[in-house]
């Protein structure tokens, strides 16, 4: 995959991504509207086997992306590859994919054995039950507890769902915000899980919005936001990403002004607005400004009284990624 | 490891499931309570001593109220939400993204339909039938009328669960304006209605004139299940066309 990458700001990063032919999935200019609402506009990539997480706020056009890729709706423009085939349209392909949808329906009447089952009946499987078993015992779920789904929480509901998607062995999963209402225990053994998946050779694609999620789902990451790819790599650069992007930093304290002078003298900052009794600083080293801001408000005999990061949360690491396109 | 899911098989996966999913305490209890309001009323008609013609009076109350009310309601109830509800409520989804054609499933969401507003319908009816000395005649007549109307009601009522949102409630004007009101305006209007069908068919075994029921049998019989097969059709269609969630 590329290195991190608004495209335009790094040369060598191409604008569009080469779709690789023998991807397992492959997504090339693909644009999915609403009405007058654009879900995902002229998304390009493709991946192959192991694990890819999609990581992107609530609302960044996550699952729509996902459901245009199971054929669930068809792209406003642009082509999707699944396995080679169009999965809207091709039967077979549709039986080569696993997803949990990112919305909490099941057929709430169906016991968790039942429901699992069904979806193995659904994909042809001779002996359902064995294999029903087989995934429930996978999730971690007792496949004799004769209590409907509809009376499970959560995490619970969350399993019984991979379970489903697991049954018939997909070549592909796709999975939307899979570990959505886990605890942590079980959290991490569907992270094995899903690592255990790749390594033998299945393409998983697993969204979430939560940026320590995405750190042990794996390495490779495509991250989108406002419905555009605002960045695909590895998860390790994202983070540097994160820590080497302006930082906007508010400082409470009684002298504003002097310090902002001391500030600006060290060249601790790049720019700084004041008000009355605090100031707006930017910076592009944050590491360096923590170091020294209590410094230098001592030397100038200033006293602190509060130091906060406003744009430190994931939102803002998107906002950034997309203005940057 | 997907196999080969054929469309018969589909067709008993789709039944079972719409099945499980439409039987729910409520909605058996409010039907049964409408069935059963319609049956004592029968009784109560049957039990009055000022009747000419028991055939007759068996005939328009069974009409009036069984296939202007009970039948279309009780199919309306079942059929929209057979797909209807998994649609809005995104488990379709379970049955859609799966190696097996679309048209199936639509097939055994209407027979699962068919199989639960049978009994709710034909049980009262048939009761109303014999508690009014209707005779032999009223009742084969109200059977057959029965069926078709369930069939052909069940069948139009998935497919507006495919189409619209809160289907129940277009359902129910429908049935209240257009098969209600409009077509009791003239014999055309009445040919574009399920109910100007069902009366003709209580009409040409029981030999007694209801007006706008003047079709003849294999007509009566005939049209509704064609129209069920275009709308099962048009629900096949919609499913592979359609949006899911």
């Amino acid at each position: 995959m590329a290195d991190w990458a608004p495209p335009a700001a790094q040369p060598d990063v191409p604008s569009s991504p080469v779709i690789d032919p023998n991807a397992m999935v492959a997504v090339d200019n693909v644009t999915k509207s609403f009405g007058d609402v654009v879900a995902v506009s002229d998304v390009t990539f493709s991946v192959g086997p192991g694990v890819t997480a999609l990581l992107g706020p609530n609302g960044a056009g996550k699952s729509t992306l996902f459901r245009v890729m199971c054929g669930l709706t068809a792209p406003t423009s642009g082509t999707v590859r699944v396995l080679g085939a169009d999965a809207r349209n091709d039967r077979a392909v549709r039986g080569r994919i696993g997803l949990v949808p990112q919305q909490d329906a099941l057929f709430d009447r169906l016991s968790a054995h039942r429901f699992v089952e069904v979806s193995a009946q659904t994909h042809g499987i001779v002996d359902a039950d064995s294999a029903a078993r087989r995934v429930l015992d996978l999730v971690d779920l007792d496949a004799d507890e004769a209590k409907p789904v509809g009376a499970y929480s959560k995490g619970m509901r969350q399993r019984v769902k991979l379970a489903a998607a697991l049954v018939h062995e997909p070549d592909l999963l796709i999975l939307d915000e899979p570990l959505t209402g886990l605890d942590p225990v079980q959290r991490n053994r569907m992270i094995r899980l899903f690592h255990q998946l790749g390594d033998d050779g299945k393409c998983l694609l697993v969204s979430s919005h939560v940026l320590d999620e995405v750190a042990r789902l794996g390495s490779r990451v495509l991250v989108i936001a406002q419905g555009r790819l605002a960045a695909t790599g590895d998860y390790r650069d994202l983070r540097g990403l994160m820590d080497d992007r302006p930082h906007r930093i508010r400082v409470a304290a009684d002298g504003a002004r002097a310090l902002a002078a001391a500030l600006v003298a060290r060249d601790l900052v790049n720019g700084v607005s004041i008000a009355v009794d605090s100031l707006m600083v930017d910076t592009n080293d944050v590491d360096r400004f923590g170091r020294h801001i209590a410094i230098v408000a001592k030397e100038c005999g200033v006293r602190l009284r509060e130091v906060e990061p406003t744009d430190d949360d994931l939102e803002s690491v998107f906002r950034y990624l997309v203005e940057r396109r | 490891m997907s196999g080969v899911v054929t469309p018969v098989r589909a067709i008993q996966l789709s039944y079972g499931i719409v099945l499980r999913q439409l039987i729910t305490r409520g909605r058996l209890a409010a039907l049964l309570l409408v069935g059963a309001v319609v049956a004592a009323i029968a009784i109560a008609v049957g039990a009055s001593d000022n009747r000419t013609d028991p055939v007759e009076t068996g005939v328009r109350l069974i009409s009036d109220l069984g296939f202007t009310t009970l039948v279309p309601i009780v199919a309306l109830v079942f059929a929209s939400a057979a797909l209807g509800d998994m649609r809005e409520d995104g488990t379709l989804v379970y049955l859609w993204l799966r190696p097996m054609d679309r048209w199936p499933i639509a097939v055994g969401a209407w027979l699962a339909s068919i199989t639960l507003s049978l009994p709710l319908t034909l049980v009262p009816l048939v009761v109303s039938a014999v508690a009014v000395d209707g005779g032999s005649d009223l009742v084969r007549a109200t059977v057959l009328a029965g069926v078709i109307g369930v069939v052909a009601y069940s069948a139009l009522f998935v497919l507006l669960g495919l189409l619209l949102k809160n289907s129940i409630v277009w359902g129910l004007g429908y049935i209240l304006i257009w098969e209600g009101i409009v077509a009791a305006f003239g014999s055309f209007a009445a040919k574009l209605a399920i109910r100007g069908y069902t009366r003709s068919i209580l009409t040409s075994l029981t030999d007694i004139n209801l007006d706008l029921g003047d079709l003849s049998l294999p007509v009566a019989v005939i049209v509704p299940l064609v129209v069920a097969a275009v709308a099962l059709v048009l629900a096949a269609v919609r499913l592979h066309a359609m949006d899911v969630a």
